[in-house]
């Protein structure tokens, strides 16, 4: 109370006096004393220095960053990877060869609520709430993401609670409670997530799932990355220790540091990750799902009302979304960066999108489409690739009664990219992909990822220099094989909101078989 | 063995954010302005008289036309530079209102030097980025490049923002442009609640408008309108040049003053007085029943971003906290209010916010809830809020405070976010605040100071309020003066305190603004 009335006067003398700038120096006392004194907060404006702060010594960067990485496998099999980076902070994380891709023979969705249920209560740690305020004592946060193929538990955190940090992460991979509760918690944040996926205005994560369900017919990255509602229920401990006893093991992990030493990383692995007992126990892993990704193609349809999916008073034009997919290859085999240069070289984006030059203006599918076509909503390349398969995918909108033509000019489009690459347009996109590559790699996050993904994948790191080096030596002639080697395939399709005008898949699959891309000619009698 | 994981920076949309949930921990409308410092951890404040830091130091040189050029070299083989300037649609008045933006639309259109295809080529054929955005009181053009374009990158900059050739026929053609993006805004609530609030909280001046300005300002601007913008606002000593990633201070030096030096000159007379606005206690409603969500926000007025204060209330912000329904019941649970509405399934999200300007401020939440639940998210928005100025704890207090340093300081990653964060602070406080002393400034708080600080802005202030909603469900009740959220004390504790204070406003306008209602917007 008496802290109050005092407030309330102070107010008053602030509110009279007009400025508080006058009001503060008048009160008079020196800012400093503040800090023992308690009571009364310092009254020094952000752009004085406060007193009695030390004077800084800052660091020099000392050269420009090398990547160097180092690898260390355990006697378990675990692998342990890092990159030294300049800067206070690390971002350390276990990733695991585990997602929805591993499903097939469990229930779908488990990939999903492990992800949700990431960073509950462990043996040690009593709630999320503990592990929380343990990171938070190291200035840490922590997140968990899921891929079809991967599943990474990472945290960021002041570099010298390192030792905290590997023991937490170990805990919360190795040794969750999965109580009745945080299982329960878990189905209401997929459920959520299900609700949101389905109303957002943005279907691209939507149609991604379909275009890999139709490409991958019920297989390995085809199986659904998200839980299936009629799942939700059935979850639970039982089924989820069956899946990490066969998948939650040691080979099949990567400890990923940034901004570490890797000896000390390499240290606090053998002390909580060696000779541990998982929660699941230590039966041999019996049934892993080592199948490799079968190509299929056809087609996923989702027939939806979307004349009214704007959130808010504003309208939102009802449109039609297609994406048509062809095969691209495994990103451990060379073709692989040809491929991510042609999808470069394609790039797009919406016809009317924030940013300036640089977003990719002369891309094919800005140059081609978007500036042509000023009917068209959209049009964006995208490139998934998997260990084993990839995906070279367009996705384009317009109105409904237009999705005829828009098909046709994005099959045609992939027939170009069999056909000539002028040189300054090949040079633009790969100058694009190595700046590209050199600015994601800024973020110490993205490093982490890069460094855990690439060792998960194959033991070791290709540098950012080395990359670059490959995307400069693509010439013309690789991307003409690389696009005439996938129009080969049979097409991947998915669409979704009115389909009445969407052309049979068996017409797509032709016109991409066709020299020029056109859909065969249909005489319809009612029209 | 090929190129292996490198897909995942190398595929273009394919890379979600790791840490997205720390983006935006503090959150202004269409402004956008983040406030956050930069900086590294360090905790030992009173006993050392220097500290050593693992991070580059900001070295800051100002030119003689006044030009401030800030860097901080990280050693990076890319880099982002760019040029905040002290100039917004604060500036503006109703006639003008969209003329900064408008403007900075036009910086890509063309130069003397260059048209604007040679622009697009040139940027592109680099593998550089050049953007630009408008606040209410910033206007910032910056590009990102490999450092060893730096050189370009400035003679880029520096073309834009003194030689556009703003041609008739560009100015035409961007009107359209400008108007589409205004529909664009308009898919966006939060962006539009927020329009809205500040039209509510500061009406009848300049910080009230849009960025973008109304639709007859945008089908009239002219030639004229941005030819006077500039020679009265892009001035050397309004204009910080700040460069983060792999740049040498000593050549960016060296560019700024082949570039500007000569160029740039200082005011003659007076710099123009930034025009004063007040906060009004107020609200707007906007109703749309087909609409099956309500999104709302809620502040008071708060302080300008040099204020004391500001920290402070910081720390407050962090302690109401951001919460989505996909979190579960987790990763927010040092929030009460997050534990509240995610029992109670009270809504969807919210996002406590601090947007801050020169001399005043917007301290509230914003939130997304479904109709019938908004009375209780309202009422357990404000029991929260008295908690902070009657029975915050120091534990609390703590965690927030730790909060609030590990987001700022995460947040300082890669060369774009840390060059943003060069140029704020300098056209903020004329200086980059060093580390130790803003967490020396965040560890001088405690419960008490909360409750005295939140006591003095939230305590028995009439709030501005903007929502946009179906009528259905619970906005039709709290249409009345006597639901309308009123933040006062539980009433056992309301004894030592003056009675409610009066609206300052007129009380006409004052009872016209409480029953506003909007079929449509604009």
């Amino acid at each position: 109370m008496a802290a109050m009335a005092l407030a309330a006067a102070r107010l008053l003398l602030v509110r009279g006096s007009g400025s508080w700038r006058r009001s503060r120096l008048r009160s008079g006392a020196p800012a400093h004393r503040c800090f023992s004194s308690g009571g009364a907060y310092p009254g020094t404006p952000l752009s004085s220095p406060f007193p009695g702060v030390p004077q800084p010594v800052f660091a020099t960067a000392g050269g420009q960053e090398k990547f160097e990485t180092k690898v260390t496998t355990l006697d378990n099999g675990l692998r342990v990877a890092s990159q030294n980076k300049f800067g206070q902070f690390c971002t350390v994380g276990i990733l695991i060869n585990s997602g929805s891709r591993y499903e097939a023979k469990y229930l779908s969705g488990i990939a999903h609520f492990l992800e949700k249920l990431a960073f509950s209560s462990t043996d040690r740690f009593d709630s999320k709430d503990e592990i929380l305020l343990t990171l938070e004592e190291h200035g840490g946060i922590c997140d968990c993401q899921t891929s079809r193929d991967t599943t990474m538990y990472a945290v960021s955190a002041d570099s010298k609670g390192l030792d905290t940090v590997v023991g937490l992460l170990a805990d919360v991979v190795l040794h969750p409670r999965l109580t009745d509760e945080e299982i329960e918690m878990a189905r209401m944040a997929v459920q959520f997530e299900l609700e949101d996926l389905n109303m957002r205005p943005d279907p691209e994560p939507l149609l991604t799932e379909m275009i890999h369900e139709a490409a991958y017919r019920e297989n390995t990255v085809g199986l659904h990355r998200f839980c299936p509602t009629e799942n939700i229920a059935k979850m639970d401990r039982e089924v989820l220790h069956s899946y990490l006893r066969n998948y939650y093991t040691p080979d099949r992990m990567v400890l990923a540091g940034v901004g570490v030493e890797h000896e000390h990383l390499v240290e606090c692995a053998r002390k909580y990750l060696l000779g541990t007992q998982p929660a699941w126990g230590c039966e041999k892993a019996v049934d892993v799902d080592r199948s490799v990704a079968q190509y299929t193609g056809g087609v996923v349809k989702l027939e939806r009302d979307m004349s009214n999916v704007s959130l808010g008073p504003a309208p939102f034009p009802e449109l039609t979304h297609i994406m048509i997919g062809l095969e691209s290859c495994s990103f451990l085999e060379d073709d692989f960066i040809p491929f991510a240069v042609l999808n470069m070289m394609m790039g797009g984006g919406g016809s009317f999108s924030a940013g300036g030059p640089g977003k990719g203006m002369f891309t094919r599918l800005y140059l081609h489409v978007l500036n042509r076509h000023h009917w068209m909503y959209n049009a964006t390349s995208y490139h998934h690739s998997y260990e084993d398969t990839g995906l070279l995918c367009v996705h384009a909108s317009a109105d409904p009664r237009q999705v005829r033509e828009m098909v046709e000019i994005i099959t045609k489009e992939f027939i170009l990219m069999a056909g000539t690459v002028d040189v300054v347009e090949l040079e633009r996109a790969k100058t694009q992909l190595m700046s590209m590559l050199m600015m994601n790699l800024e973020s110490r996050p993205v490093i982490f990822e890069d460094v855990g993904r690439q060792v998960l994948a194959t033991r070791s790191r290709k540098l950012p220099h080395e990359l670059c080096a490959l995307i400069r030596s693509v010439k013309p002639e690789d991307i003409r094989r690389v696009a005439s080697q996938m129009l080969r395939r049979k097409p991947a399709v998915a669409a979704l909101g009115d389909l009445s005008n969407l052309p049979a898949y068996e017409h797509i699959q032709a016109a991409l078989a066709s020299g020029d891309g056109r859909l065969p000619r249909t005489y319809r009698l009612f029209r | 063995m090929a190129a292996a994981a490198a897909r995942w920076v190398l595929l273009p949309g394919a890379r979600r954010r790791l840490w997205g949930f720390t983006e935006r921990l503090l959150v202004g409308g269409a402004a956008r302005r983040s406030l956050y410092f930069g900086g590294n951890r360090w905790r030992n404040t009173q006993a050392a008289t220097q500290v050593v830091l693992n991070v580059p130091e900001t070295r800051v040189t100002r030119l003689d036309n006044g030009l401030r050029v800030a860097s901080e070299d990280s050693g990076l083989s890319t880099c982002t530079v760019g040029l905040w300037i002290d100039a917004g649609s604060r500036y503006e008045n109703e006639k003008n209102n969209g003329t900064a933006h408008f403007l900075e639309h036009m910086a890509f259109k063309g130069t003397k030097k260059r048209s604007q295809l040679d622009l697009e080529l040139e940027i592109e054929n680099m593998g550089a980025h050049l953007n630009a955005y408008t606040s209410r009181e910033q206007t910032v053009y910056y590009a990102k490049a490999f450092s060893k374009d730096l050189p370009r990158a400035v003679e880029i900059l520096a073309d834009i923002i003194q030689n556009s050739t703003l041609g008739e026929a560009e100015i035409e053609r961007e009107r359209g442009v400008i108007l589409r993006e205004m529909q664009e805004v308009e898919t966006n609530l939060q962006e539009v609640v927020f329009d809205y609030l500040h039209a509510t909280a500061y009406q009848n001046t300049a910080l009230g408008r849009t960025i973008l300005g109304p639709t007859e300002n945008i089908k009239s601007i002219n030639r004229k309108d941005l030819v006077d913008y500039i020679t009265t606002h892009y001035k050397g000593p309004r204009i910080v040049l700040a460069a983060a990633g792999g740049v040498s201070h000593d050549e960016l030096l060296e560019l700024a003053k082949f570039h500007f030096g000569d160029s740039l000159s200082t005011h003659k007379g007076e710099i123009p007085a930034l025009p004063p606005c007040k906060f009004t206690g107020s609200e707007i409603r906007v109703r749309d029943d087909k609409m099956p969500l309500a999104h709302l926000a809620i502040a008071v007025e708060a302080v300008g971003w040099a204020h004391p204060d500001t920290i402070c209330l910081m720390v407050a912000n962090t302690l109401i906290g951001n919460w989505d329904r996909s979190f579960g019941g987790g990763m927010n649970l040092s929030s009460k209010l997050a534990q509240l509405t995610c029992h109670g399934n009270l809504c969807h999200s919210f996002q406590s916010f601090n947007t801050s300007y020169t001399d005043t401020g917007l301290w509230g939440i914003y939130m997304v809830c479904e109709p019938a639940t908004i009375a209780d998210m309202l009422h357990v928005v404000q029991k929260e809020w008295m908690r902070l100025c009657t029975s915050v704890t120091e534990s609390e207090v703590a965690r927030a405070k730790n909060l609030l340093k590990t987001n700022m300081l995460l947040q300082l990653d890669g060369s774009t976010p840390i060059c943003e964060d060069i140029g704020r602070q300098m056209l903020c406080y004329n200086r980059r605040i060093p580390i130790p002393e803003l967490e020396a400034r965040i560890d001088a708080v405690n419960a008490e100071i909360i409750q005295e600080v939140c006591t003095k802005y939230i305590y028995d202030k009439s709030p501005a309020l903007a929502a946009v909603a179906s009528i259905q469900g619970s906005m039709q009740d709290t249409g009345t003066h006597e639901n309308t959220p009123e933040l006062t004390l539980p009433p056992s504790s309301t004894q030592s305190v003056s009675p409610r204070q009066q609206p300052v406003l007129p009380p006409k306008y004052w009872l016209v603004s409480f029953t506003l209602f909007y079929s449509h917007p604009l």
